[in-house]
């Protein structure tokens, strides 16, 4: 059933691609179809029901947490809420980011949409929006669930709440970022070997203020460059992490959250051209 | 009944069979195993917080919150195997030799965590005084603003006899913004009477305001009613020697003075005799003009 719903949304959005909007950007339109049809897969393929553990873990921690915590309960929340967030997240990101791409090719589907006039690039970055879409609503609604969760354990308002939303961004933008690593990886190899790959930019992203100190605490030259080569190549997901300070109350300056989203923007732009210009070469016979 | 459903209903009854008699092997395997020796879990922490720190990713907050509540669940764990009565600030007997480092790491982790640096300032004071005041003076340096933990810095040094050194930790405490006016005023009363019950008072009743941990908030509540007692002690002793005076005897029990009890509004048992602050009657050493808590009622910490 699931599968012809699936053949049922391919042939409904390549529909869609083959009659552009009159009047609209051509371009935009066909990359708006394949994104919503993203989507509508994801939440088909239940990638939302995180959702409902990411309730049920809130729920609990918010009852029992008060007894464990010593009086910490509004902190552990927040602490929680946003690392599941982040986690749950992580994990969309890499399984679902991953599988985009691959999942058209193993079931030819690809083929119905690039016999309409759809670019290589186009099909991408419309993948690409269609699962930022999902986590979107995903970070969306796990931001509801910690304020809902903090207005249980205070009875009543909590002024942690406002100073989780700019974490909140900062983490969607890092999901932002590895699902456009995820694509990367994915336009030129399997599903496993790009999942691992991902995990491992994530965990070397927020290893980067090492790496910098690596590169300085070198002596020879080559290694020197080749550490801060490294810093400055791989995304630098630690200025993301601003869960502990949320937790406290503290908010990022909003010069430093335009900063980072500029980088997630640069950065975003980069590997996605990237990954257009593999995957344009890549030949599906 | 078709095949189909029938072999639906088979096999609900195995997963269903077989998880119960899963969880039955286990509880019989359970009272098999030998039993866990208290402080075999004593050993070490596998990880030491800088490298705890290093591969926590964005989650530091969160591992920070693990190792806190981990450090409460040790000490819970250790008073709960623990027999007889013991308080927050006296737990030296416990063996708590995994708790610095389980609260390093947690400070270490979120070092704008105030509740283990709070929690060490109280706990570590009878079990090594030196990483209170390590643990604390590391709170403060990650938050040179928490005026609450130059109160408990202050509290660690007058718990020592060091007086003016405590003075001295208020007083920087008090500079700090968001400082209440009872910091300098403590600094003042720790120079002028550093060892007296009045101090004492004043500094229990501070911690128990302001602490947001209930078992601090018992500890310090425990120490008031100690100081109450004291005080409650010291009046009927009062009261023997103007007794002695005029009778020249010491009272053989407490009815001789149910009269002055009533008249100055003691509350007192069905047998007359006063009540200590948590209720129980004070027992009257008969012609010695002495009285004590009565160890087997009290709840008023006895030493």
């Amino acid at each position: 059933m699931d599968e012809l719903l699936r053949t049922l949304d391919t042939a409904q959005a390549t529909t869609h691609l083959a009659r552009p909007k009159p009047g609209g950007s051509g371009s935009l339109w066909r990359m708006s179809a394949i994104a919503r049809n993203a989507f509508r897969e994801a939440v088909r393929d239940r990638v939302l029901y995180n959702l409902v553990l990411f309730v049920l873990l809130l729920t609990a921690a918010s009852i029992f947490i008060g007894e464990l915590s010593g009086g910490q309960e509004r902190k552990v929340i927040v602490d929680l809420g946003l690392s599941a967030m982040l986690l749950f997240g992580m994990f969309i990101a890499i399984f679902v980011g991953v599988g985009l791409v691959y999942k058209e090719i193993e079931r030819r589907t690809i083929y119905a949409v690039f016999s309409k006039p759809v670019g290589r690039g186009e099909f991408l970055i419309g993948k690409y929006l269609g699962l930022c879409l999902t986590l979107l609503v995903n970070v969306l609604v796990m931001g509801v669930g910690v304020s809902v969760a903090l207005l249980y354990v205070s009875r009543g308002w909590d002024p942690l709440i406002p100073t989780i939303w700019p974490a909140v961004l900062l983490i969607y933008l890092e999901l932002m970022l590895l699902t456009a690593v995820a694509l990367l990886f994915s336009s030129f190899s399997s599903p496993a070997l790009s999942a691992l790959l991902t995990f491992l930019t994530f965990v070397i992203g927020h290893f980067s203020a090492d790496l910098k100190i690596l590169a300085v605490s070198m002596g020879s030259t080559s290694a020197r460059w080749f550490f801060k080569g490294l810093y400055y190549l791989l995304p630098n997901l630690a200025n993301y992490s601003f869960i502990t300070p949320a937790a406290h109350g503290r908010t990022p300056a909003a010069g430093f959250v335009l900063a980072t989203a500029l980088y997630a923007l640069v950065y975003i732009t980069v590997i996605l051209a990237a990954a257009t210009l593999i995957f344009s070469r890549r030949n599906f016979k | 009944m078709n095949n189909e459903r029938l072999n639906t209903i088979t096999l609900g009854l195995v997963v269903v069979v077989g998880i119960a008699s899963a969880a039955l092997l286990v509880r019989w395997t359970d009272t098999l195993r030998p039993p866990v020796d208290p402080n075999a879990i004593d050993d070490s922490l596998y990880l030491n917080d800088k490298t705890a720190r290093r591969i926590s990713l964005g989650f530091n907050g969160l591992a920070a919150d693990w190792y806190w509540m981990r450090s409460l669940q040790y000490v819970g764990k250790k008073i709960g195997n623990y027999e007889g009565d013991i308080r927050l600030d006296d737990l030296n007997n416990l063996n708590l030799k995994l708790l610095v480092p389980l609260l390093e790491t947690s400070t270490t982790l979120d070092p704008e965590f105030i509740a283990p640096y709070e929690y060490a300032a109280v706990v570590l004071p009878a079990i090594d005084v030196q990483q209170a005041i390590r643990l604390t003076e590391k709170g403060i340096n990650a938050n040179p603003n928490a005026w609450r933990l130059y109160h408990h810095l202050g509290y660690i040094y007058w718990r020592e006899g060091q007086y003016q050194l405590a003075s001295e930790i208020y007083g920087r405490g008090a500079q700090t913004p968001g400082a209440p006016a009872w910091m300098e005023a403590m600094k003042a009363k720790l120079l002028s009477e550093g060892g007296s019950r009045a101090t004492a008072r004043e500094i229990y009743t501070r911690m128990y305001e302001q602490s947001s941990d209930e078992q601090v908030r018992d500890m310090a509540r425990m120490h008031l009613l100690q100081l109450d007692s004291l005080d409650q002690r010291d009046g009927l002793r009062k009261l023997f020697t103007a007794y002695q005076a005029r009778n020249g005897k010491c009272p053989e029990s407490w009815s001789e003075l149910g009269q002055i009890f009533r008249t100055l509004r003691i509350p007192m048992d069905q047998s007359g005799a006063p009540l200590d602050p948590s209720g129980a009657p004070y027992l009257l050493k008969a012609g010695a003009c002495e009285v004590e808590l009565d160890p087997k009622a009290t709840k008023v910490p006895l030493k």
